[in-house]
């Protein structure tokens, strides 16, 4: 199919490159080229550079890596959530600049590559004029992106994007976010400039040229060209002034053009490239799974820049600023002085001004932790509850929780932490347990059943449950565990626990930094379990099953795991559990972090509440935007400033906005502990109850229990 | 300069223990060894000011005790220090705290040690004499329950601070060497975290007897000790009784009781 006009050649109808240069102008040209591609290179070079001198200690997902990340970036699916309009303006931009890009890009491999060297041509006829079409619908998407943009941070200012920082006062040195602001918006007008430059380039050759057939005839075909050169003939612009402007044109465009593509290293620009290759190493399970670490080393964690896996070094610097995780986060948003972005922006700046210099600097100008420029402070990492909900809506892929443990490992290796959760460590060191009880007592709660449990050391059982510290220790927590064991009981399952041979499981300790301890508690749950007979663990309790599921693999333990709520899901689907009555009552659920982010368990919940018939009302923020109870990360040791909002306090808030709310539900032990103190400290311990799951499901199985619900704890003794 | 830190690893009680069969202690298999809490900011002191003065300080942890004992060494050394001395042999079984700072004097003199630190007292024993009978021994100048100390390595006096009865501080001035006991709260101790305490395995710990500090088997031990524990026993405890009914039928039980009480009834 040929769209050239009959009697004219096709050979004709294309764009002469440098039509009426002179040869110094052609010789100039180049010369800005190529100085411009060098200083890109150079730019390249020193941020690669600069990442390597990382560490490789990180592992990552190869090809399947890469395939993820182009997915990723072909269907903008991170960047569309909980932001549409901003993801879709993105991808106008990304699709108008890429095939802009693409395009001029073909112009150079015709011009400068295939043609002197292969005397190859394609560039002209029907290929270019459908070029030219593509290009011209590119530019407009690219311009439409760009003005929504401008829109959304001039007139929209969604808090997300205010660089107000909790990290730090107004009067550090390093507050300020001046420089961020000034380069957003030179690179909004910069690639508006460069557009528009473009279709008005278009334009004057047009008019330029109107009177030459093989250009004229096919205006058309840029269709934004030929409306614009409408507009200057209009304004009374002829042949002679449109070649003048043509010229002027030509000269504008190409060189801010240039020097965005020389910039592209050592502006925020990068992150077209870095996001590119943090999407690609990124670990699908970042803060499910945490590195391993080398004990024996001389020092452990993340003290000095240069300990940073290459990975994250690389993913510092893809972070746009876009703010997701800074919303997201439930210390930001209850006043804590943490927020992922700017910790994340702190190590970029760190790892700028030290690791960039020729030489590498010497150590203690590599030393990340402390109170100096740019430098991470041990309340920051602190006030972290590795809830996973900014690695989870990161679009560029960011893992923070792992560095924000790598840097916890590095605390704790000095000693430096809370005295509580010293405590708590102590105690664990001390009996294999945070509440310090003693090891005897781990199953105390079990005396109040009227039917033995079966010691899983002694006898082989189908389902081993591993109880866990809160689930064995908390006074409130005991209810439930007496409740779970009552439903397993008259579901008929055959199941057993450790006795004192189980020990805390550690995922929190590992979140807390304290790796050594992890290991010896990991070590010795695996040499309890390996003496056992079983064909399942289940747990009520999501850190130990994070762990366990996740975690006890890098130690040799790999066990069929299962939460508390998805086999209750299950026995409630095949009819196992017998009901005699139904929850008639308007409940909300919180998704415990480690049970729905970080392993996928939103649905086994919420079919189980439905299946017991209760009317589920979901709060705003669920499912993988579920709102941290504020106790992970080693939180639930550390006693919260009474002057700052607790994250459950702001949780319960949220739930109480709910019209003729009865029941908080939740499904975790460390949730049930906040959330029984939130619901009294909010005020609403008259009007909701707090109740784990496996309660209700227990109290509607009760025989002849009109109403399987009452607004007090259903008393188990 | 040396600083010796005196620790102690003390007996934890479960909750239901028994006492030993001879009546003097708790039955070793209710007990669980934990390093007594006031040697945490004994040792941390110490350690802040080596690593204030890295090159004219060395602090240097000691303990009286059986093998057991070393745990309470290692965690020391998990958070800093590189050698730690534990005196020990079958003699040194029912010392007193006359007998332990006798045999720490000796330690402090073989060191050539400038100060010697103690915790305030050990929980389990709660004698809080070791740290004043070691000062004793040594006749050096002492101080107990101190809650804040400053020293410079080249000054001939420290500077101590201590809290009295009713939020009254002091501030005083003490001729070194000296002894001082530590209070809680003076600082935050630091963590020792498991996998510092596994390392701190490689670190030297020197094994000393009696004999070796020049001690003779009459200076040690029951035979050397001004006190010994004769009974330990766990007290009855009383039990309220909620006396009901009229005021004169109230007051008639209260009158039985006070006669049951006088061995009247
Ligand atoms: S893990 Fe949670 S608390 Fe920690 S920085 Fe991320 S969002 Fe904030
Ligand atoms: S870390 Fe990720 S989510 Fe947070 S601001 Fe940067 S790009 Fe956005």
């Amino acid at each position: 199919m040929s769209l050239i006009v009959d009697g004219q050649s096709a050979e004709h109808v294309t764009r002469i490159l440098f039509q009426d240069f002179s040869g110094w102008m052609i010789f100039s040209f180049y010369v800005v080229a190529f100085t411009a591609i060098a200083v890109f290179a150079y730019g390249c070079y020193i941020q690669i550079r600069k990442y390597h001198r990382g560490t490789t200690s990180a592992t990552h997902s190869g090809l399947a890596g890469f395939r993820r990340m182009l997915a990723d970036m072909l269907t903008h699916r991170g960047i569309k959530r909980r932001d549409r309009p901003a993801g879709k303006a993105h991808a106008y931009i990304f699709f108008g600049f890429t095939l802009l890009f693409i395009g001029t890009s073909t112009i150079t491999l015709q011009y400068d590559i295939l043609h002197p060297l292969l005397g190859i041509r394609f560039w002209y006829g029907t290929f270019y004029l459908l070029f030219s079409l593509t290009l011209d619908i590119a530019g407009l998407w690219l311009i439409a992106g760009l003005l929504y943009m401008m829109y959304r941070r001039k007139w929209l200012a969604p808090p997300k994007l205010n660089y107000k920082r909790p990290d730090r006062s107004e009067a550090d040195p390093d507050y300020t976010r001046r420089d961020y602001r000034i380069e957003d918006w030179t690179f909004l007008w910069a690639l508006i400039i460069i557009a528009m430059t473009g279709f008005l380039l278009e334009a004057a050759r047009l008019v330029w040229l109107q009177t030459d057939p093989s250009v004229w005839d096919y205006r058309w075909w840029s269709p934004v060209g030929a409306a614009v050169a409408y507009g200057l003939k209009a304004a009374g612009v002829g042949p002679a002034a449109g070649a003048a402007l043509r010229m002027w044109l030509w000269w504008g465009h190409g060189l801010i053009a240039l020097v965005f593509i020389a910039l592209i290293p050592y502006t925020k620009v990068k992150h077209i490239l870095t996001a590119m290759v943090s999407l690609s190493l990124r670990d699908d399970k970042p803060a499910a799974r945490l590195p391993t670490a080398d004990l024996d080393a001389n020092r452990i964690g993340y003290s000095k820049i240069t300990d940073f896996s290459r990975r994250y070094l690389w993913q510092v610097d893809a972070c746009t600023k876009c703010g997701r995780c800074h919303e997201a986060c439930p210390a930001k948003a209850t006043g804590y002085p943490l927020s992922p972005r700017d910790l994340v922006l702190s190590i970029r700046e760190f790892s700028h001004t030290n690791l960039e210099r020729y030489a590498l600097p010497a150590d203690e100008d590599l030393t990340v932790l402390g109170r100096g420029l740019h430098q991470v402070r041990a309340e920051t990492l602190w006030a972290c509850r590795t809830c996973a909900a900014c690695v989870e809506i990161c679009p560029v892929g960011i893992e923070h929780v792992p560095m924000i443990v790598e840097m916890r490992r590095a605390l704790v290796d000095k000693g430096d932490m809370d005295p509580a959760v010293q405590t708590a460590l102590q105690n664990i060191q001390n009996k294999g347990n945070s509440f310090g009880e003693n090891k005897r007592k781990r199953a105390a709660w079990t005396k109040k059943l009227d039917f033995p449990i079966k010691d899983a050391r002694k006898e082989a059982v189908d389902v081993l449950w591993f109880v866990g510290d809160f689930a064995s220790f908390d006074p409130r927590y005991q209810k439930v565990s007496q409740a779970f064991a009552r439903v397993l009981h008259a579901a008929g399952v055959d199941f057993g626990i450790l006795y004192e041979a189980e020990m805390n499981a550690g995922n929190d300790v590992r979140r807390v930094g304290e790796e050594g301890l992890y290991e010896h508690l990991a070590e010795a749950n695996i040499a309890a379990l390996a003496e056992c007979e079983f064909k399942h663990i289940v747990t009520t309790d999501p850190h130990s099953y994070n762990t366990l599921k996740n975690e006890y693999p890098q130690f040799g333990g790999v066990y069929n795991v299962e939460h508390a709520s998805s086999m209750i899901q299950r026995m409630l689907e095949t009819g196992v559990i017998k009901l005699s009555g139904k929850l008639d009552r308007r409940v909300t659920f919180h998704d415990p972090c480690h049970l729905g982010r970080l392993n996928n368990g939103y649905d086994a919940p919420r079919d189980a509440l439905n299946r017991i018939g209760a009317e589920l009302v979901e709060m705003d923020r669920s499912r993988d935007n579920s709102f941290c109870c504020g106790a992970g990360g080693g939180r639930i040791w550390t006693p919260d400033p009474i002057e700052l909002q607790k994250p459950a306090e702001n949780r319960m808030q949220e739930a109480a906005a709910i019209e003729g709310l009865e029941v908080f539900v939740v499904s975790c032990p460390k949730c049930m502990n906040m959330f029984e103190d939130a619901v009294k400290s909010t005020g609403n311990e008259q009007k909701i109850a707090v109740r784990e799951l496996i309660e209700l499901v227990d109290a509607c199985m009760q025989a002849g229990t009109e109403q399987p619900f009452s607004h007090d704890v259903p008393e188990t003794a | 300069m040396k600083i010796l830190v005196a620790i102690k690893l003390v007996a934890a009680l479960d909750e239901d223990f028994e006492i030993r069969e001879d009546g003097c202690d708790a039955d070793p298999d209710y007990l669980d060894y934990q390093l007594n809490e006031w040697d945490d900011y004994s040792w941390e002191v110490a350690l802040q000011l080596a690593e204030k003065f890295p090159d004219k300080i060395e602090a240097i942890p000691v303990t009286v005790g059986p093998e057991r004992a070393e745990a309470g060494l290692r965690k020391c050394l998990a958070k800093g220090g590189e050698r730690g001395i534990r005196v020990w042999d079958e003699s040194l079984e029912g010392s007193d705290p006359m007998v332990i700072g006798h045999l720490l004097a000796a330690v402090a003199k073989r060191e050539q040690a400038t100060m010697v630190l103690a915790g305030t007292l050990a929980s389990d024993h709660a004698y809080a004499q070791t740290g004043m009978c070691a000062a004793a021994e040594l006749g050096w100048a002492h101080i107990a329950v101190v809650s804040r100390l400053d020293l410079d390595p080249e000054a001939s006096e420290a500077n101590v601070r201590r809290e009295l009865e009713g939020g009254i501080e002091e501030e005083l001035a003490i001729q070194l060497p000296a002894v001082m006991t530590i209070q809680l709260g003076i600082n935050e101790p630091r963590y020792a975290s498991l996998r510092g305490i596994k390392q701190a395995k490689a670190k030297p710990l020197e094994t000393l007897t009696p004999s070796e500090l020049g001690l003779s088997p009459q200076e040690v031990g029951e035979a050397g000790s001004l006190s010994q524990v004769r009974r330990m026993y766990i007290p009855e405890k009383g039990q309220a009784e909620l006396i009901e009914g009229t005021p004169a039928e109230q007051a008639t039980r209260l009158a039985e009781i006070i006669k049951e009480l006088r061995g009247d009834a």
